[in-house]
C-alpha cells in the first residue's frame, strides 16, 4: 500500500518536475549518441542469491584517448558488451567500439580505468572482470591505444590478465620510480556464515585478495606479498582511494572492504613496502564500505577522504530495512574476532595535521544517502568548494526486514534447499531501491548543502560508476554515469558562464606522461585549494585525468604551486582564470616534504610523571536493561580531584574508583608521583566514583575527600550509590558520616554557600537507575562541624544534573550557583544568604555536559562555556523541533520505557525501530504485523494519542555546544564553530598555555556511550580556545584525544612546571609537558 | 492441507444447509475441527517467530480453556482448577440450555489463540468463516455457545496476564562477556543475544518451581585435552565430521534434520538475507500428540485432553529447562570448536541463539514422551509425518519414549549439543513429565472402568 503511493508520489513528481537541474541537464542519448545501457539479466542461475554482487553495475573511464583535445568515454558492461564513444566535439559521441577493438571478451565485466600505461603518451584502457564463479570466463584485459583509433588486447603480455574476482584497479607510482604501478582491488565471495577471525586477511587468496602490481620495465609483478598488502578471503574490496594522506610524499591507499571486514589504510613507507594503520588513523569507518573519494574539503592542504555506505535518509527504508548492529554483536566482533569500529553510514574523513581523521559526515549532512556507490566531490559550481555527487540504487533491497523474516520463507524457502534456485516471483518481493541521485553543495565549517533536488533533476535510477571530465570543453566538470538496465547518464555541467575556473592537464616526464600523483595548490585571495591527480576514483571508474579548479568570481589564481611525482616542484603566479594549462616541469626545484610546519604546544610525557592510572570501565551495558535509553549513564567516571593529600604543600592526585577496582592516590614527590596504598580509600572497591573533592571540610588544615557515586549499575538502596567522606586525621584517613543518597550522583562542588566559614557541597543528581528519563532531585548538603545535613530548603533542581558551577554570576559578593544537566536547560541560582533563588529563563534544554567560566570574547566580564553533545550524531533539536524523550509504562506491566524520537520533516519518529520498541513493548507486534505497516509511522501513528499524552516527555532543544555571552549580566547563547561540535565536550580548563600572558581554554571531549545506531563520537581532537573567533585543534598542537572519551582536564604544577593532566574514561590518563611555558 | 479440510466442512455445511432448509440443526464439532484450529495457530505461530519457549506457552493455554470447558459435560475428565497454580474454576454458564460445550470450547481456543500471536487477521479471518458457518447452522446455539466459550476465554486471559510474561518482556537482556571462557556467546550467523533470559520466572503450571528439576551441572569447563569437558567438545566434532563424511544420506544426518525444530534459521548470502522458519520442539510434540489421537480414533474430548496434558508439560519443560541455561550458561560447541579445534567448522544444524545446557529439544520431548504414554500406553507405535510439511520425510517409532530419545541425540548429530546436555537433559525431561502426570488428575479411572 504504501509503497504504491510512493510509486504514485514519485510518478507524479517527476510529471511536475521540469526536464533540468538548475546546474546540471541531462541530455538525452538520442541527442548525444551515448546509448550505453548496461542491461543485466536476472535468471534462475545467476541472480543476486547466486552472486552477492549481482547488482554492482559496470565501469565508466573519461579521458582524451585520441589526444584530439575532446574526453571520450568507455563504458564497461556486467552482461553486456563494453562500449567506447569517440566526442566528436559539441557533445557528440560516436560508438566506435567495434573499430577500436575494445568490446572485450569477458563474462562480467566489472571496474574500467583509463591510463597511459605503456607511457606512449596515449591513454589505454583496463577492464576488470569476475572469473571463475558463476561461470564467469575471461580476465582483466588491458587494450593498449595504437594511436591510430585502435587498440590491441595486451593483459597477457603486461603480465595483467588476472581471471580473479575484480572489482576495480587504480594506477599509480607507489615507488616513485617513474612508471605506472597497479593496486588492484579484489572481492570477497566468502560463503562461510561466521565473522571468522580478522586475521583471516594475512592468509593470500589469488581469486578474492588484493594485489599490488609493481611495473618491472612493462611487466607487472605480484608483490603484494612484499609489500604488506592483504590479500584474505573476506577482503570484500569495492573501494580504494589513492592520495599522500600522510604528505610525505608517497602515495599511501585507502581500501573500502564491505561486510564486517575492516577497510585497510596503507601508509607507504617509501621504501616499496606500506604499513597497514588503520586502527591508529581511524576510530571507525564505514560498515559496508563501498566506492570512496578524496579531495581536500575545508582548505586545508590536506586530503580529505569520503567512504558510502547504504543508510537511507527517507524513514520507510530506513525502518524497513536491516539497521545497526546489535551492541552486543558489534563488542563480540570488535573484542572476540579482532575488527575495527564499523557503522552504517557513510563516513566523512577530515585529514589533520598529525595525520589522524576527523570523521565528520553526520555534522557534514551527508551520512545517509541510501545504497550508495561512487562518491565524486568536485568543484561543480565553481564557487572555491568541493562538491560531492554521490550515484545510489539497487534494483532490490536484499536487506528488507519483510523479505527475510516474512516473505522470503514462504517463496523461497523450498527452492533454496532443493533446487538452489531462485525464481522470479520471490525477486520481486523485495522492494526496489531505485532512488534520485544525491548532490551537495559544500561550504565553509565542512557543511554541505543537499541540492539533489535542484541542481540535478531528481528523477530516479540504478546508478553505479561515475566519472567527471569537461565533455563540452567549456571548463566545469560533467558528469556521466553508469546506471543498470537503463542508459548512462551524462549530467552536463552549465556553470561556466556563472564563476570562474581553472583546468589543467599534465604533461610529465617519463613513462608517468599524464602526471598521476602531481599535487598542485593554488592560492587564491589567501585562501589555498588542494588537488592530487589521481583519475581513479568514486566507484569502479576513472575520471579525465586533469586537475580542476572553481574559483568563484576570482579572475586569476595568485599563486600557482606544482609538486611532481618525483618531489620537485614549481610555482606559477597570477595565472589567470577560466583557461585550460598545460602544466609541465619546467625549472622545478626539489620539494622537501615536512611532517607539518606547526610548532606544537603540548608533547606527551614519556613515564607520565609516575602517575600510572588505567581506569577500568566494567561490563556492563545500560542498553542490556534499559534497552531503549538513549545513552548510558554508567561510563561517566572515573572520579579525579587534586589537592594536597600530606601535607608537603604539592598536589597530588586522587582518582576515584570503578567496579571492583578501588581509588587511587598518586602523591607528589620532586619530580615524579608514586602511588600510595591508603587502607580507608580501598575498602570501597565496588563503587563507580565520578566525581571528587579534595577539601578540608573541618577546619583541621588537613585536606578530606568527598567522592560521588553513581555508575548506573546499582539500584534500589544499594550501598555503593552512596558518597564517601573521608577524614584525615593525623597521616590516616578515616570515614565521616554524609546523608545516604541513593541515586546515580554526577557532580560533587564545594562552597560556602551559607557564609559560615566552612565548605558545603552541592551534589548533582544524574538519574535513577532503572528509571532513565525520571527527573531526579539535586542536593546542598551543609557543612554543620565537619558533618553534612541535607538543606531542606533546596530543592530547585529536578532533572538529570550532569555538571555545576558556583560563581558570583551578579556580582553581589555571593556565590551563586550554576547547575546544567541533560534534557534541562542551565540553570541559574542565586544566593540570598544561603537560599537560592531561579534567576534565568533561558530556554536552552540541551544535553549540557560541562561548564566553564572563561571571558571569551575579551571584554572584561565572565561568559560560560558550555560543553553539549555536539551535532555529528543522529540527534535533531531545534527550538521549533526539539528532540524528544518519552517516559512512561507504554505496555502497563509495571516497568517504565524511555522511547527517543528525532523530527523529520515535521514530526517525529523513534529512533529504533520496530524490533527494538516491540523487544519492550509487545503489543507494538500486534499492532504492526509486518515493517511494511511500521516503517514511517511518526511517533504519533505508533502510540496513540491518550498513551502519549500520559508520558512524560522531555525535551532538547539544542545540541551544539557553545557559550552563553555575557552582555551587561544578561546571556544570550552563542555556538561554537562546527569544529567544536564533532563530539560531546566533557570538560574544559583555563590556562595560560601558550604564554602570552592571556588565558587560553582547552577543551576536550568524545563519548562512546551510545549505540551503533549513532555510532562512536571518537574524533574530537580537543580544541584550544584563544578567544570566540581564534579555536585550534588539538591536532595542530601535539594533543592526542582521538579514540579516547575526556573525563578531566587539569594543570598540574611540579616544580614551578606546568603540566597537562588529562584523565579518561576506560583508559589511561596521560600527561603532557606545556612546550611554551 | 488446511484449505482442504475447511473446504470440505464448509461443503458439508452447505449441502447440510441446502438440504435441510433452515431447519436448526445442532452444530457438531469433532475432534478434526480442534486439529484444524490446532494446525491453524501452530502456522501463524511460523509466521510470527515464535521462540520455543513462548511458543510452548502460546500452545497451553488455549487447550486448558477448552479442556476446561469439556470437562463440564464430560464427567470422566476433571478440572484442573485447582490442580494448576492460581487457576480458579472457570465461570459457570449463565444458562446450559442451548449450549454446546464443544462448540464454546472450540470457541475458546481460537480466541486465546488470537490473544496468543501477533498476526490477528489470520486468526479472526479463520474464526470468522467458521462462525458464519455456525451461525448459519443454528444460530441460537452458536451465539450461546460462542458468549460462553468468550467468557472462559477471558477467564483464563485474566489468569495467564498474571504468568509474569509481560513483566519478563521489559527484563534485562543477557549480557555477553567473552572475557569468561565458558559463558555462552552469540553464534554464527545472527549473533543472535541470548532469547528468553528470564523464562524461568514465568508461573509454571504444574511443577512448583522452575529450578525443581534442577539437573546436575555439565562436566567442569576445561580446554585441556583430556578433560571430560574437553572430550565432549570433541566428540561433538568427531561425530559431526564423521557423519558429514558420510553424506546427507546418513541416518545420523537425516535425525539431525528431522528433529531440527528451528522457528528462525537466517541464511544469509551477501546483502541478502532470508529466513527457512520450521515448527519448534514443543510444536512437533503437539504434532505427534494429533498423530496418536487421530490414530486412536480419540473423540474430542479425548483430542483435547491429549493436547492439553502434552502442552502443559512441554510448557512447564521450557521453565525447567531454561532456568538451567541461564544457569549454566554453558557455551555452544560451535564456538569452542571454532576457537580451538576448527575454525571453519560448521555444524549441521544451525546453533540456536540461547545457552547450551540442558537441551531445550531434550527435555521437552521427554516430558512430553511420559505425558503421551501415560494416555496412549509405552508401546504406541507411530509414522511421524509432522514434519512433511517442511520438506522432510516420515520417521517411525515404536513407542514414544524411542521418539524423544532419538530427538534428543539429534542434537548431538546436529553439532548443537554435548552429550551431557543431551543425556542429562532427557532425564530432567522424563522427571518432569512424571511429576506432571502424577499431580494432574484429569482422567477418571471410573471414566476407565466405564469405556
Amino acid at each position: 500500500m504504501n509503497r504504491l503511493f510512493v510509486a504514485l508520489f514519485a510518478s507524479l513528481l517527476f510529471v511536475g518536475c521540469k526536464k533540468e537541474g538548475e546546474l546540471f541537464s541531462t541530455p538525452a542519448p538520442k541527442k548525444t549518441g551515448v546509448n550505453f545501457i548496461n542491461t543485466i539479466t536476472e535468471t534462475d542461475d545467476l541472480n543476486i542469491l547466486d552472486y552477492l554482487y549481482f547488482y554492482n553495475g559496470g565501469g565508466v573511464a573519461v579521458g582524451d584517448i585520441n589526444n584530439d583535445g575532446l574526453p571520450d568515454i568507455y563504458f564497461s558492461g556486467n552482461q553486456v558488451k563494453n562500449k567506447l564513444f569517440i566526442n566528436k566535439g559539441d557533445l557528440q559521441f560516436e560508438d566506435a567500439t567495434d573499430s577500436a577493438g575494445v568490446a572485450g571478451n569477458s563474462s562480467w565485466n566489472t571496474g574500467s580505468t583509463m591510463a597511459d600505461i605503456n607511457g606512449d603518451g596515449w591513454l589505454d584502457i583496463y577492464v576488470c572482470a569476475v572469473v571463475g564463479i558463476n561461470g564467469f570466463n575471461g580476465y582483466n584485459e588491458l587494450f593498449i591505444n595504437n594511436q591510430d583509433g585502435t587498440f590491441t588486447e595486451s593483459a597477457a603480455s603486461y603480465g595483467l590478465d588476472f581471471d580473479s574476482y575484480s572489482s576495480s584497479a587504480t594506477f599509480l607510482d607507489y615507488d616513485l620510480d617513474g612508471d605506472l604501478d597497479l593496486y588492484l582491488l579484489n572481492h570477497a565471495v566468502h560463503t562461510s556464515e561466521s565473522f571468522g577471525k580478522a586475521s583471516l586477511r594475512l592468509q593470500r587468496n589469488y581469486e578474492t585478495g588484493d594485489k599490488l602490481l609493481r611495473n618491472d620495465n612493462g611487466k607487472f609483478v605480484d608483490v603484494s606479498e612484499e609489500a604488506g598488502i592483504f590479500g584474505g578471503i573476506n577482503g570484500y574490496g569495492l573501494g580504494v582511494a589513492v592520495s599522500d594522506f600522510n604528505m610525505d610524499g608517497y602515495p599511501d591507499i585507502y581500501v573500502g572492504n564491505d561486510f564486517h571486514e575492516d577497510d585497510y589504510f596503507y601508509l607507504n613507507n617509501g621504501d616499496g613496502t606500506f604499513t597497514e594503520s588503520l586502527r591508529t588513523y581511524f576510530g571507525h569507518t564505514s560498515r559496508f564500505s563501498m566506492g570512496s573519494d578524496v579531495a581536500d574539503i575545508n582548505h586545508d592542504g590536506l586530503p580529505d577522504l569520503i567512504s558510502l555506505d547504504m543508510l537511507p535518509a527517507e524513514e520507510i527504508p530506513l525502518k524497513a530495512s536491516e539497521g545497526d548492529d546489535n551492541i552486543q554483536t558489534q563488542k563480540l566482533r570488535v573484542q572476540q574476532y579482532g575488527y575495527h569500529y564499523q557503522f552504517t553510514r557513510n563516513m566523512l574523513y577530515v585529514n589533520q595535521p598529525d595525520g589522524k581523521f576527523m570523521e565528520t559526515a553526520l555534522l557534514s549532512g551527508i551520512a545517509a544517502t541510501d545504497w550508495s556507490w561512487a562518491p565524486l566531490f568536485a568543484d561543480y559550481d565553481q564557487d572555491g568548494e568541493q562538491d560531492l555527487f554521490v550515484a545510489n540504487g539497487i534494483p532490490k533491497r536484499p536487506n528488507d526486514l519483510d523479505f527475510i523474516k516474512f516473505v522470503s520463507s514462504d517463496q523461497i524457502q523450498n527452492k533454496i534447499s532443493n533446487t538452489k534456485l531462485v525464481d522470479q516471483q520471490a525477486l520481486e518481493m523485495m522492494p526496489s531501491g531505485v532512488h534520485h541521485n544525491y548532490i551537495f553543495k559544500g561550504k565553509k565549517g565542512l557543511a554541505f548543502e543537499d541540492k539533489s533536488e535542484s541542481w540535478i533533476v531528481g528523477d530516479a535510477q540504478i546508478s553505479g560508476a561515475t566519472a567527471y571530465g569537461d565533455l563540452d570543453n567549456d571548463g566545469d566538470l560533467d558528469l556521466v554515469v553508469n546506471n543498470l538496465n537503463a542508459p548512462a547518464t551524462i549530467y552536463l555541467n552549465k556553470t561556466n558562464d556563472e564563476a570562474n575556473f581553472l583546468k589543467a592537464k599534465i604533461k610529465y616526464r617519463g613513462k608517468n606522461t599524464f602526471g598521476i600523483g602531481t599535487k598542485a595548490y593554488a592560492y587564491t585571495d589567501g585562501q589555498v585549494q588542494f588537488k592530487e591527480l589521481f583519475p581513479s576514483r568514486g566507484f569502479q571508474a576513472s575520471s579525465e585525468p586533469i586537475v580542476h579548479f572553481g574559483l568563484g568570481k576570482s579572475e586569476k589564481v595568485d599563486s600557482l604551486k606544482v609538486i611532481w611525482p618525483n618531489q620537485t616542484f614549481q610555482v606559477l603566479r597570477n595565472v589567470q582564470a577560466n583557461q585550460q594549462l598545460i602544466l609541465a616541469p619546467e625549472n622545478s626545484k626539489p620539494y622537501i616534504y615536512r611532517k607539518t610546519n606547526n610548532s606544537p604546544l603540548f608533547k606527551k610525557v614519556e613515564g607520565n610523571l609516575g602517575i600510572d592510572y588505567l581506569h577500568k570501565e566494567d561490563n556492563y551495558v545500560d542498553f542490556n536493561r534499559e534497552k531503549l535509553i538513549p545513552y548510558k549513564l554508567s561510563d561517566r567516571g572515573p572520579a579525579m580531584a587534586v589537592g594536597d593529600l600530606n601535607q608537603d604543600g604539592k598536589e597530588d592526585i586522587l582518582f576515584g574508583g570503578s567496579k571492583f577496582y578501588p581509588a587511587r592516590v598518586f602523591v607528589q614527590q620532586d619530580s615524579t608521583f608514586v602511588f600510595q596504598d591508603l587502607e580507608e580509600i580501598k575498602k570501597d572497591s565496588v563503587k563507580e566514583q565520578i566525581s571528587a573533592v579534595i577539601a578540608d571540610f573541618n577546619g583541621d588544615l588537613k585536606n578530606d575527600i568527598i567522592l560521588g557515586a553513581g555508575g548506573g549499575d546499582f539500584y534500589g538502596k544499594s550501598k555503593p550509590l552512596t558518597e564517601t567522606f573521608l577524614i584525615q586525621t593525623d597521616s590516616i584517613f578515616t570515614e565521616g558520616t554524609v546523608p545516604e543518597i541513593f541515586q546515580n550522583t554526577s557532580v560533587v562542588k564545594t562552597c560556602d554557600y551559607d557564609g559560615d566559614g566552612d565548605l558545603d557541597i552541592f551534589i548533582g543528581g544524574h538519574a535513577e537507575t532503572g528509571s532513565f528519563g525520571k527527573p531526579v532531585p539535586s542536593h546542598l548538603l551543609k557543612n554543620e562541624n565537619g558533618s553534612f545535613i541535607i538543606d531542606n530548603t533546596f530543592n530547585a533542581i529536578q532533572g538529570m544534573v550532569t555538571d555545576a558551577l558556583w560563581d558570583d554570576f551578579d556580582n553581589d559578593g555571593q556565590k551563586d550557583l550554576i547547575v546544567i544537566g541533560e534534557w534541562m536547560s542551565p540553570v541559574f541560582l542565586k544566593n540570598q544568604n544561603g537560599r537560592f533563588e531561579k534567576v534565568s529563563d533561558l530556554r536552552l534544554n540541551g544535553l549540557w555536559q560541562s561548564i566553564h567560566s572563561f571571558d571569551i570574547d575579551g571584554d572584561g566580564d565572565r561568559d560560560y562555556l558550555l560543553g553539549n553533545w555536539g551535532t555529528n550524531n543522529k540527534f535533531k533539536a531545534s527550538q521549533e523541533m526539539p528532540l524528544r524523550m518519552y517516559f512512561y509504562d507504554f505496555d502497563g506491566n509495571g516497568q517504565t520505557e524511555t522511547v527517543t524520537a528525532i523530527p523529520k520533516n515535521g514530526k517525529y519518529y523513534p529512533i529504533e525501530g520496530l524490533d527494538g520498541l516491540s523487544g519492550q513493548m509487545e503489543f507494538l507486534r500486534k499492532s504492526f504485523t509486518s515493517y511494511t505497516s511500521f516503517a514511517g509511522k511518526s511517533i504519533e501513528e505508533i502510540f496513540d494519542e491518550a498513551t502519549l499524552s500520559k508520558a512524560k516527555v522531555l525535551e532538547t532543544t539544542l545540541l551544539a555546544s557553545g557559550y552563553l555571552k555575557n552582555e551587561q549580566g544578561s546571556f544570550s547563547f552563542v555556538p561554537f564553530e562546527n569544529e567544536l561540535q564533532i563530539a560531546p565536550i566533557m570538560d574544559f580548563i583555563s590556562y595560560d598555555f601558550d604564554g602570552d600572558g592571556a588565558m587560553e581554554v582547552l577543551v576536550g571531549g568524545n563519548y562512546f556511550g551510545v549505540k551503533p545506531y549513532h555510532g562512536r563520537f571518537d574524533s574530537f581532537p580537543g580544541a584550544l580556545i584563544n578567544n570566540e573567533n581564534d579555536i585550534i585543534l588539538g591536532s595542530r598542537l601535539g594533543l592526542d584525544f582521538t579514540q579516547k572519551s575526556l573525563r578531566h582536564l587539569h594543570v598540574l604544577e611540579i616544580n614551578n612546571e606546568p603540566y597537562l593532566l588529562a584523565v579518561f574514561n576506560n583508559a589511561e590518563a596521560e600527561t603532557y609537558q606545556i612546550l611554551n611555558k | 492441507m488446511m484449505m482442504k479440510k475447511i473446504g470440505a466442512l464448509s461443503l458439508l455445511v452447505m449441502l447440510m444447509v441446502t438440504s435441510c432448509q433452515k431447519k436448526n440443526e445442532p452444530i457438531v464439532i469433532t475432534a478434526e475441527d480442534y486439529h484444524a484450529s490446532v494446525d491453524k495457530v501452530t502456522g501463524v505461530m511460523i509466521h510470527d517467530i515464535f521462540s520455543p519457549p513462548v511458543a510452548s506457552r502460546i500452545y497451553a493455554y488455549p487447550n486448558i480453556a477448552a479442556y476446561e470447558i469439556l470437562t463440564r459435560k464430560n464427567e470422566d475428565y476433571n478440572s484442573l482448577s485447582g490442580q494448576l497454580h492460581d487457576f480458579g474454576a472457570v465461570p459457570e454458564p449463565e444458562s446450559t440450555e442451548n449450549l454446546n460445550y464443544d462448540l464454546a470450547a472450540l470457541i475458546a481456543h481460537m480466541d486465546l489463540n488470537r490473544r496468543l500471536i501477533f498476526s490477528e487477521d489470520r486468526i479472526i479471518a479463520y474464526r470468522d468463516s467458521l462462525y458464519s458457518i455456525w451461525e448459519e447452522i443454528n444460530e441460537k446455539e452458536f451465539n450461546i455457545s460462542k458468549d460462553y466459550g468468550l467468557k472462559v476465554a477471558e477467564h483464563v486471559a485474566q489468569w495467564m496476564d498474571k504468568d509474569n510474561y509481560k513483566q519478563t518482556r521489559t527484563m534485562p537482556k543477557f549480557t555477553v562477556n567473552s572475557d569468561e571462557p565458558s559463558r555462552w556467546q552469540p553464534t554464527p550467523p545472527s549473533y543472535m543475544d541470548g532469547i528468553e533470559p528470564h523464562w524461568n520466572k514465568i508461573r509454571p503450571f504444574v511443577i512448583d518451581s522452575a529450578p525443581q528439576f534442577k539437573p546436575t551441572p555439565p562436566p567442569p569447563f576445561s580446554m585441556e585435552e583430556g578433560s571430560d569437558f574437553f572430550k565432549e567438545v570433541k566428540e561433538v566434532y568427531d561425530i559431526s565430521n564423521e557423519i558429514t563424511a558420510k553424506g546427507d544420506d546418513s541416518e545420523e544426518v537425516a535425525i539431525a534434520q528431522f528433529w531440527d525444530c528451528n522457528p528462525y534459521v537466517s541464511v544469509t548470502r551477501g546483502h541478502l538475507m532470508f529466513a527457512t522458519k520450521k515448527i519448534t520442539p514443543g510444536a512437533h510434540w503437539i504434532g505427534i500428540a494429533k498423530i496418536a489421537s487421530r490414530n486412536t480414533d480419540a473423540d474430542l474430548a479425548k483430542t483435547v485432553y491429549t493436547y492439553t496434558k502434552t502442552s502443559i508439560a512441554i510448557a512447564d519443560a521450557f521453565i525447567s529447562c531454561w532456568d538451567e541455561k541461564y544457569r549454566s550458561s554453558l557455551i555452544r560447541p560451535e564456538t569452542l570448536i571454532n576457537e580451538h579445534i576448527d575454525d571453519s567448522w560448521e555444524p549441521v544444524l544451525q546453533t540456536p541463539p540461547f545457552p547450551e545446557y540442558t537441551s531445550g529439544h531434550s527435555v521437552v520431548s521427554g516430558a512430553a514422551s511420559v505425558a503421551l504414554t501415560s494416555i496412549y500406553g509405552d508401546t504406541f507405535a507411530f509414522d511421524d509425518d509432522t514434519e512433511v510439511a517442511y520438506g522432510l520425510p516420515v520417521r517411525s517409532f515404536n513407542s514414544f519414549y524411542e521418539a524423544a530419545d532419538e530427538a534428543a541425540i539429534s542434537r548431538m548429530y546436529g553439532g548443537i549439543h554435548y552429550r551431557a546436555a543431551v543425556e542429562i537433559g532427557v532425564k530432567q525431561g522424563r522427571d518432569l513429565g512424571k511429576f506432571v502426570v502424577d499431580n494432574l488428575n484429569m482422567y477418571n479411572e471410573s471414566g476407565l472402568a466405564s469405556n
